[in-house]
């Protein structure tokens, strides 16, 4: 395209649009190329044509502006976010209303996914080799006080707060939130970490809503899960979704699966303490009653062995003094009369033959009974 | 009986509810004697007291902590 100078005292003096319109032209020269950066600024707006954000350079801050038809940007699915790195395919263009330069992007590719994956992998297996993920402490059983670090996203800080408070009213519970995605997150969550051991918390619920690999990667960051790993009280990880397990999930104390769970498992159900407690109750009752009701029945029997110890003894004399009769008579005159001998007196004297003349009235005493008679 | 008391309301729940077991555990073995059969039941049901007056009674905050931008930089 030709560009029209005009002359001007002897000089050629182009309009700012002429100039904008070479300068556009002559970038259109310019090869279409691959640019890595971070994606900050991101501004994509339903009545616009196109979304915009600017690629920062993360080493030394230099910055590109970018542009890409709003239905590209849609198409590709990506979801991207402040913070991210991507490789973005355009070629520099030359906005003419403004006389900015800019890439204009024909494709975006999130960057080094794999690359990402092998960092995290060698960061777990330093992380285990300094024995990071072998702590697990049992969490109380009656938290004094609970510290929940969580992002101010409703979702996961209000699944916790409702599980806690539906469970066991009585929870103290002290909140931090924190940045919980992008470049501020780790500092800010293993600052609120300390934060809350610090102010007297006795166990630390770390929650996160489910999201992208890179929504979780501060989760996997050094240094929160150093933070994790020296906590001072039991920590409980409920970050992510089941399948997701953000390397401080390896370092807390107990992993839960999602926020609701890490509620249960921080503190006990109220209505199961209560059961728990009347059910002890009516041990107590049963327990006293059944050792009261043998108390008594030993009482009974002993009461019953009083009554029938007086009579047993008359009796046990009974017997001996029956025995003893027995042997007496055995021993008795009589015994001998019945084998066939008298025994004779003369009024109570037994008699011997010198004593009686003839004429005494004698009595003979024989077996079965006695009879008088005379002597001769 | 006023130290005892002051005693069993300084009880945490846990304790309370503990002893409260042990107790239980100790009647159902069937070995106490008869005073001491009445005084477990006598100090049980002070437990059971105890454990459900302190499940009543306590209610819980939820405070927020300052958040820290200064932290994040």
């Amino acid at each position: 395209m030709k560009v029209e100078a005009r002359e001007v005292e002897g000089r050629k003096v182009y309009t700012v649009r002429a100039f904008n319109q070479g300068v556009a032209t002559w970038l259109q020269r310019l090869p279409t190329l691959w640019v890595e950066g971070e994606v900050t600024e991101l501004r994509r707006q339903q009545r616009w044509q196109s979304v915009f954000f600017t690629l920062k350079d993360p080493d030394d801050g230099a910055c590109l502006s970018v542009q890409m038809p709003r239905g590209q940007f849609d198409a590709l699915r990506l979801e991207l976010k402040d913070g991210e790195r991507v490789h973005v395919y355009g070629r520099p263009e030359l906005y003419e209303q403004r006389g900015e330069l800019r890439l204009k992007a024909l494709s975006i590719e999130r960057f080094g996914l794999g690359a990402h994956l092998a960092a995290l992998e060698r960061l777990k297996q330093k992380l285990a080799d300094e024995g990071l993920f072998e702590r697990k402490r049992p969490l109380p059983r009656f938290p004094r006080l609970i510290g929940l670090v969580t992002g101010n996203d409703a979702a996961a800080k209000r699944d916790v707060l409702t599980g806690i408070q539906q469970r066991f009213p009585p929870a103290n519970v002290l909140v931090a939130e924190t940045y919980v995605q992008g470049p501020r997150a780790p500092v800010s969550i293993a600052t609120a970490i300390g934060d809350l051991c610090h102010r007297g918390c006795d166990v630390i619920v770390l929650a996160r809503g489910g999201g992208s690999f890179e929504d979780l990667l501060p989760f996997s960051d050094e240094r929160v899960v150093r933070a994790v790993a020296t906590c001072s009280v039991p920590i409980i990880s409920a970050v992510g979704h089941e399948q997701d397990t953000p390397l401080c999930d390896l370092a807390a104390d107990v992993r839960a699966s999602t926020p609701t769970a890490a509620a249960r498992l921080v503190v006990p159900d109220l209505a199961e303490l209560r059961a728990a407690v009347e059910r002890t109750r009516e041990r107590l009752h049963r327990g006293a009653f059944t050792l009261a009701g043998r108390h008594q029945g030993r009482l009974d029997t002993a009461r019953e062995r009083l009554h029938r110890a007086p009579l047993l003894a008359l009796e046990r004399r009974r017997a001996r003094l029956d025995n003893a009769h027995a042997r007496l008579a055995a021993l008795s005159p009589l015994a001998t009369l019945e084998r066939g001998y008298a025994i004779v007196r003369r009024g109570d004297d037994v008699v011997l033959a010198a004593d009686v003349e003839s004429g005494d009235a004698i009595s003979v005493r024989v077996s079965d009974g006695t009879f008088g008679a005379t002597v001769d | 009986m006023e130290r005892s008391e002051r005693r069993l309301t300084e009880l945490s729940f846990e304790d309370a509810q503990k002893e409260l077991e042990a107790i239980v555990e100790r009647l159902e073995r069937g070995d106490a004697g008869v005073d001491e059969l009445t005084k477990l039941w006598e100090r049980g049901e002070e437990l059971y007291r105890i454990c459900a007056a302190k499940l009543e009674s306590v209610h819980g905050r939820i405070e927020e902590l300052a958040r820290r931008d200064d932290a994040a930089n």
